[in-house]
């Protein structure tokens, strides 16, 4: 506390220590003030935000630098959604304490959200519109503006009140009561919501009441009231059973509308979100039969494949059965080669065998091997004059006899058993010339010709060849 | 029994934001203290014009 006259602190005494004036009365005056700001802020604490704007207000008639009991007046506007006065109290209180002020951060808060300040300044406005349009007699117009303003500022007291007092006025006690109720949980102790609530609870509960007015009375007659938990319900009698009518119409309408909209809405989309599952199916199922066509294509593939390795394998094969005649071939010889170390005056039976092997040379593609060979040589040397001697005298007899058919092969062995026979040759080109085969005739004697020259078997061959003629 | 239009006219229109200014400026904020040392600079006056007046 200082002193009002030189500023400086005062003591315990009723006079300044410092310039000797009389603080007696200033002290009581702050006291008292210190005393209504106690009162105010007990009263804030709960919720008689009333009395305890009543109390912050007197506070500072007392002393208008108590800058405490001006920010919680301050506050307490806000809390009833008097946000100018608000606002107005906390300049002032920045004014009088510029540091070290909880208004600062009160005016920051408001001022930094400039949404939050223009729908400060909206509800305002809106409230003044709606006051106006009830001083103009358009009461709904100014229900439907304060119901926008509580939805802004659900605190706003006097909306609240203004609300309550319009629907007190079209009879609205429930809407009243609603309202006034929800000001009294903002404000416990506000005079104009207390009565306005007691004449909306004389409205409900008229027998608890004072007098009810004709009007009223007549019509709370006809109402059936009951208790329901902490709300009296009051129904009317008279449009009961018009109401359980009504509700089952508008039952019956919601149905039809229900239906309707299943119809005219869900069904179709539930039938294009089947055509889509529907479509996607088939796009699946395409897929997996491009994939097993496909995969069909790759077996068909595998299998042309396959056959082409059958015929490879069954080439292989048959050039392996030509091995088997090699290796027959080899068998052949080796029992010529036994049958000549056995006995070698049966030249025939030799001959035998090396015929088998020149058979099996003739259907084999050759290629034997070189031991092989040389065994075949050997033997054929060995055998081979005496082989080819006894293949001429039995091909000569039989040619003598013009037994052609058998003269021809024992002549041409004998002729390929010792390729100096040409007599053999000769008989041979006889032979084929006797048997019409003029083919094989002209090639034998050409033979006969080229391989023995100047003897008398080309003379006549030459002869021959001359009377057979050209080839055609 | 509320009268609607006497209960009407308690309410008066809210201040705007834009009228806060004008609003600060005006508020009277003359307290008790003020008003206490008004007094006494007026009794002192008196007592030092009582006094030449004696002289």
């Amino acid at each position: 506390m200082i002193c009002y006259q030189c500023g400086c602190s005062l003591s315990e005494h009723d006079f300044c220590t410092n310039c000797g004036a009389d603080v007696a009365l200033y002290k009581k005056i702050i006291y008292i003030s210190n005393r209504f700001y106690n009162e105010g802020l007990e009263r804030a604490n709960v919720r008689d935000l009333t009395g305890a704007i009543t109390s912050l207000r007197q506070s500072l008639k007392f002393n208008k630098n108590n800058v405490e009991a001006r920010n919680l007046l301050g506050l307490v506007y806000f809390e009833t959604g008097e946000v100018v006065a608000a606002l107005s109290e906390w300049v002032i209180s920045k004014n009088l304490r510029p540091k070290k002020n909880i208004a600062d951060d009160y005016i920051d808060m408001i001022q930094t959200n400039q949404n939050r300040l223009d729908t400060i300044n909206q509800t305002i406005k809106k409230y003044n519109q709606a006051l106006t349009y009830c001083n103009q007699d358009s009461l709904d117009l100014a229900v439907i503006q304060l119901k926008k303003v509580l939805s802004l500022n659900p605190r706003f007291i006097r909306a609240h009140q203004l609300l309550a007092l319009l629907y007190i006025n079209n009879e609205e006690w429930e809407k009243a009561k609603r309202e006034l109720t929800k000001c009294r949980e903002i404000d416990t102790n506000n005079t104009a919501t207390q009565r306005y609530l007691k004449e909306v609870d004389e409205m409900l509960l008229p027998e608890e009441g004072v007098k009810q007015t004709p009007r009223r009375k007549q019509k709370s007659d006809d109402v059936v009231k009951y208790q329901s938990g902490n709300e009296t319900i009051i129904q009317p009698v008279n449009i009961r059973d018009g109401k359980g009518v009504t509700s089952l119409l508008n039952l019956g309408i919601g149905v039809i509308i229900g239906i309707a909209i299943a119809i005219f809405l869900i069904l179709p989309a539930r039938i294009q979100a089947s055509r889509a599952d529907i479509d996607e199916d088939l796009r699946k199922v395409g897929e997996q039969l491009d994939t097993k066509t496909a995969t069909i294509d790759e077996l068909q593939q595998q299998i042309n494949e396959l056959t082409k390795n059958n015929g490879d394998l069954q080439q292989d094969l048959e050039a392996y059965l030509g091995t088997d005649g090699k290796l027959r071939s080899v068998e052949s010889l080796l029992k010529a080669a036994d049958a000549y170390l056995t006995n070698p005056e049966e030249v025939t039976v030799v001959a035998d065998y090396l015929e088998e092997i020149v058979q099996d040379e003739n259907e084999d593609t050759g290629d034997n091997s070189e031991s092989f060979e040389s065994l075949y040589n050997t033997l054929l040397a060995l055998v081979g004059p005496s082989v080819a001697q006894a293949y001429y005298d039995d091909g000569y007899e039989a040619y003598r006899q013009e037994n052609y058919a058998d003269a021809i092969p024992n002549l041409e062995k004998a002729f390929r058993y010792d390729a100096t026979n040409g007599d053999a040759l000769y008989n041979l080109a006889n032979s084929y010339y006797r048997t019409g085969d003029e083919e094989k005739a002209r090639t034998t004697y050409r033979q006969v010709i080229e391989l023995f020259p100047g003897t008398e078997k080309a003379s006549k061959s030459e002869g021959f060849l001359e009377e057979m003629g050209t080839e055609d | 029994m509320i009268n609607f239009e006497e209960e009407l006219k308690k309410f008066h229109p809210s201040l705007e934001v834009e009228d806060a200014e004008e609003a600060i400026y005006n508020q009277d904020l003359t307290d008790m203290a003020d008003l206490m040392v008004k007094i006494v600079k007026e009794a002192k006056k008196s007592e030092i014009q009582a006094g030449i007046e004696i002289e």
